[in-house]
């Protein structure tokens, strides 16, 4: 992996001069205002609106407490990828208000486990309300950054996220850390952004557009 | 185990940012929302393999 990031073209390398902390803590801020004032208005949709344009089905949400789904908020679907099956093990990276932990909860059901890692404590305090008030015994919510996951070596079969691995400062760091948890043959299903057109450099260093 | 993926496939794509609430650079950009799937090699062959693939493809 360090050999290929290093030698292959397209692979996105930390922007030099980017402010990392500066970064973490823009995002931090954006995304407790989405926990806590989701009706605010953001530069993306969210909540149940979001979540039909992301072709979520609805079943996937009955039992989902609203201020849960409210507080949802990606850029795709992880579970349109595959199915998660019963017994399996997930690691939701960046799982925000924890929806796509809690639909993962029920697809691996009570022989599998899922860990939802966030480093937003507003989020981490809204998913694990959503946890409690549904009764899942199956989640468990860490606080945490994506480079360096509070989960054992091999402990997953499946990292899902969505919306948060263009966040990263660090690419290839998340991918190695991504690999780092997952057992072979571990999937990733990710949601996330694609951007067609050239970023100058000074636009990768400007947190505003990190943000949106 | 080495630590890359295989199978590396975008499966969708879509302008997810399309009439938000706030205005935003997506489309200064040309920003999609995406869905992209891989897979953990199942042994050290098959990741020598994938990166012999990948060195013969970009020369």
């Amino acid at each position: 992996m360090d050999d290929l990031t290093a030698t292959l073209p397209g692979v996105s390398r930390p922007p030099e001069g980017l402010d990392r902390e500066s970064l973490r803590q823009a995002i931090q801020h954006e995304y407790a205002l989405v926990a806590d004032e989701p009706e605010r208005g953001f530069h993306f949709h969210t909540g149940r609106p979001l979540a039909a344009r992301l072709a979520y089905e609805s079943a996937w949400l009955d039992g989902i407490p609203e201020p849960t789904i409210a507080s949802f908020a990606g850029t795709g679907n992880p579970f349109s990828l595959g199915v998660l099956e019963a017994g399996e093990r997930v690691v939701d990276v960046g799982c925000g208000a924890g929806i796509d932990s809690l639909i993962a909860s029920r697809m691996v059901g009570a022989e599998g486990a899922v860990i939802g890692v966030d480093m937003t404590p507003a989020m981490l305090q809204r998913a694990r309300q959503g946890a409690e008030a549904m009764g899942v015994g199956n989640v468990e919510f860490k606080e945490g950054y994506a480079e360096a996951l509070p989960v054992e070596d091999a402990w997953a079969d499946v990292v899902i996220s969505n919306g948060v691995f263009n966040l990263f400062p660090d690419k290839p760091a998340g991918l190695r850390e991504f690999a780092r948890v997952l057992g072979p043959k571990g999937r990733l299903q990710i949601g996330d952004i694609l951007i067609q057109k050239p970023m100058s450099d000074g636009a990768r260093r400007n947190i505003d557009l990190w943000k949106g | 185990m080495a630590a890359g993926f295989v199978g590396f496939e975008i499966t969708w794509r879509a302008d997810v940012f399309a009439d938000a609430p706030q205005a935003s650079s997506a489309a200064q950009f040309g920003t999609l929302g995406i869905n992209f799937r891989a897979r953990k090699p199942e042994s050290d062959a098959e990741w020598r393999a994938a990166i012999d693939a990948l060195r013969c493809a970009t020369g």
